[in-house]
């Protein structure tokens, strides 16, 4: 793979879909030198975030689509999710582990991405939607969004 | 994912193997669970041992079935997660829901 590559699929808000992102993902990371543990948890950090988009933010509407932008950086793999959806703010969701909400059916989204992600953003982008930026790094942990960032797209900037 | 069910004295396991995610995995479990729980087979087995991952969609729905059979007087226990499936059990803090066994004679004899 060269040293920039960069990949863009626009999606139908199908749940069936999220399996060709995370395989777009996986193996975008496998091809960088991921281990394949390391590029499981990025297909499962990416998952994450387009289930999020699709039945929250598009709330399942297949007229509306998510964009993601998967772009391979000489550190780093940054992918960034685009809605059409009205936006969260990520600090005022609820612990999904703290013991009142453990037994909750759904809300671990959030929690699975910040896992198996290095660095994850948010931005609301107005009149268009909520974009969530993951970044894995291809060196060492959690420098990966500086790496990825020196990349030519723009920078995402928590709001 | 593929699921088989045998029945081992009065608990019903589940062999599950595959993925359990979102439109897929979620919707065979759920199903299978709820099959059993109308068949008035309340001690469920659930083998993760074959099982390579879950997602939020799948682990919810793993949830919602421990909470059903636990509604109709039963229960659902786990045996023998892997690697990626143990992590997420630890990272949603559901270890210290679920009762897990490593060994399928200690989790038959444990109901």
């Amino acid at each position: 793979m060269a040293a920039r590559t960069a990949v863009k699929l626009v999606l139908p808000s199908d749940v069936r879909l999220v399996e060709l992102a995370h395989a777009v993902a996986e193996k975008m990371g496998e091809a960088a030198g991921l281990d394949s543990g390391a590029a499981l948890d990025l297909g499962l950090a990416v998952r994450e975030a387009v289930i999020n988009a699709i039945v929250h933010g598009n709330r399942k509407d297949p007229s509306q689509d998510v964009e993601l932008t998967f772009t391979r950086g000489s550190r780093g793999i940054r992918i960034r999710v685009l809605d059409r959806g009205s936006g969260f703010d990520p600090d005022s969701l609820p612990d999904p582990t703290a013991p009142e909400n453990v037994l909750r059916n759904s809300g671990r989204g959030l929690l699975l991405m910040r896992a198996f992600a290095d660095e994850v953003r948010f931005r609301y982008r107005e009149g268009r939607g909520m974009e969530i930026t993951l970044v894995k790094s291809l060196g060492s942990p959690r420098r990966g969004i500086e790496a990825a960032e020196g990349r030519s797209e723009g920078v995402v900037r928590r709001t | 994912m593929k699921t088989a069910i045998r029945q081992s004295g009065d608990v019903a396991v589940v062999d599950l193997s595959g993925k359990i995610t979102i439109g897929e995995g979620d919707v065979i479990l759920r199903d299978r669970v709820h099959a059993l729980l109308e068949e008035g087979k309340k001690r469920i087995l659930l083998n993760l041992e074959k099982v390579s991952y879950m997602d939020s969609a799948g682990i919810g729905e793993l949830v919602a079935c421990y909470k059903r059979a636990r509604e109709k007087g039963g229960t659902v226990k786990l045996l023998r997660p892997s690697g990626k499936v143990q992590d997420l059990l630890q990272l949603t803090k559901l270890e210290e829901v679920f009762e897990t066994f490593d060994s399928e004679n200690e989790a038959l004899a444990s109901f």
